[in-house]
């Protein structure tokens, strides 16, 4: 039986599908069979952050509404084996999913994978609550700033009513905190909430800190996960991330502004 | 919120409250067979007969006429008050007003409350009340333990709440009795959600978007912010929301 692991956040543009693609990725390279589900139909961007945009033929709402099979609708990741994806529609809007019809997927999904990937859209409307609602953990991306601590806080509000475990009174989801476009430096400088703040509010376990890089504008625009670039933070935030998730204990890295060499603190310059 | 004129200058400042106030019911528009119960009532407790201003309600009698003014006399000479007539149709409202009284629209009913007589009515403001404690109904109390978040709301319809754990923006807590927040109350608070003044608000951090007591209401920018991030509690004394340390 497969984990299914919901991306989710409330509001937009905090690195749901960023997340969701570079989690995918580590998974899979750790040599979990992962697929990775995009439920943003009508917005669909998971399959340019993976770099699969031009082989996209049959989507989820095809499969859902029976003018395709799933195994036509799955494409295989070309750099990891153990990868697959499911996109979404462009052309149809949320409506178009039923629940019955995801059930039925995740189901069969269930049976040849290890790791199920839902990537959840922005907002609390029937797409973001169809993806959160067969979900066994959730990963709760959040930047640290009020306005999106509050949406993700509103989003553990829903994961603990508004899900199959709520509703049938199972254990209840796990829930992560992943924070993204964490700047250590602003954070000092008193512009942006620290991690204490938002560890404080959402009262979670924090799963992973993302820092603020060019590398993932970098990746997105390649259409290459950031898991890929090992060299870059973002990249090797992301790796500890899914060891994190694999239940692996890593110590938190990047959340502390570098120590300035001795030659930039008597020249007082450098970058803000 | 008072304009920014000199105190000193100003003769008055209008100011909401909500009032503990007896209702009285009348299921008779007979003044003699009032005068007969009210006479009963003063042999038994004759404290709360002491100028006690009371609101006559009418919405249970089915008369277009009232003879509100002979009403009105024998409530007097029984030393209850009548301040205001609620419910009743246009003639009678005219009749309150000629006779000085105020008029209320009828009770939507959510809140009717019948009082089974003047003995276990609520103490009106004329009589000097006791050290007012926080009442707590043990029974009808609520626990909730965990966050309540943004967009969640918590309701204790019939007593207390505990929340073990922090109420944050965005969320509301209500109860019929106190609210007790073990953590940073971040959210809406509203006690005595029903009337009860004597309830209370207590937390351990104060950080509240809107903190309520019957009605009487104060919103995070009015409170002093000395007291934000302390352990405090809320109560409501002269119709003001006080809120004291407890650390």
């Amino acid at each position: 039986m497969a984990k299914i692991i919901v991306v989710t956040s409330g509001k937009g543009g905090v690195g749901k599908t960023t997340s969701a693609a570079a989690i995918a990725t580590g998974l899979a390279l750790r040599g979990n069979k992962t697929v990775v589900i995009d439920f943003d139909v009508g917005l669909r961007n998971l399959d340019l952050i993976m770099g699969c945009e031009r082989r996209v033929v049959y989507d989820l709402v095809n499969v859902i509404q029976g003018e395709a099979g799933l195994n036509q609708a799955l494409i295989r990741d070309k750099r990891v084996d153990n990868l697959h994806i499911l996109p979404a529609s462009q052309t149809r809007d949320k409506d178009a999913l039923t629940s019955e019809g995801v059930e039925k997927i995740l189901e069969t999904l269930s049976k040849d994978f290890d790791y199920i990937l839902c990537d959840s859209p922005a907002g609390i409307e029937r797409g973001a609550q169809l993806a959160m609602y067969y979900a066994d953990e959730a990963i709760v991306v959040t930047n640290p700033e009020v306005s999106s601590v509050r949406d993700s806080d509103r989003i553990l509000g829903l994961l603990a009513s508004k899900t199959r475990r709520a509703e049938r009174g199972e254990d209840p989801i796990k829930e992560h905190l992943l924070i993204t476009r964490y700047n250590a430096t602003r954070v000092d400088d008193g512009d942006m909430l620290n991690l204490d703040d938002i560890r404080e509010i959402l009262a979670i376990d924090l799963l992973g800190l993302i820092p603020e890089s060019e590398a993932v504008l970098r990746a997105s625009n390649q259409g290459v996960p950031v898991t890929h670039d090992d060299n870059s933070d973002a990249g090797q935030a992301y790796a500890d991330t899914v060891s994190r998730l694999l239940g692996e204990e890593v110590p938190l890295r990047f959340h502390e502004t570098q120590k300035k060499s001795l030659l930039s603190r008597m020249f007082g310059g450098g970058r803000r | 919120m008072s304009l920014k004129v000199d105190r000193a200058s100003m003769a008055f400042t209008f100011k909401g409250g909500m009032l503990p106030m007896t209702v009285m019911e009348l299921a008779s528009a007979d003044p003699e067979r009032i005068r007969e119960q009210l006479s009963g009532k003063l042999s038994q407790s004759p404290a709360f007969f002491q100028h006690t201003p009371v609101v006559l309600s009418v919405e249970k009698l089915d008369e277009p006429h009232l003879a509100l003014e002979r009403i009105c006399a024998v409530c007097r000479a029984h030393k209850l008050l009548p301040v205001a007539v609620r419910g009743g149709p246009d003639p009678v409202k005219q009749s309150a007003w000629a006779l000085g009284l105020g008029w209320f629209p009828p009770n939507d009913g959510a809140r009717a409350r019948t009082l089974e007589g003047v003995s276990t009515v609520e103490p009106s403001p004329a009589v000097p009340e006791p050290s007012p404690e926080p009442a707590s109904t043990a029974s009808g109390g609520r626990i909730y333990r965990g966050t309540v978040r943004s967009g969640q709301q918590v309701t204790a319809p019939d007593g207390d709440l505990v929340v073990i754990g922090a109420v944050n923006a965005g969320a509301e807590v209500l109860a019929a009795g106190s609210v007790h927040v073990y953590g940073a109350l971040r959210g809406r608070a509203l006690a005595g959600i029903h009337g009860d003044t004597l309830a209370g608000i207590f937390c351990r951090e104060l950080r509240a978007e809107l903190l309520s007591v019957a009605g009487n209401y104060k919103r995070l920018e009015d409170i002093d912010p000395q007291l934000l991030g302390t352990s405090v509690q809320v109560k409501l004394c002269d119709a003001q929301l006080g809120i004291t340390s407890l650390s």
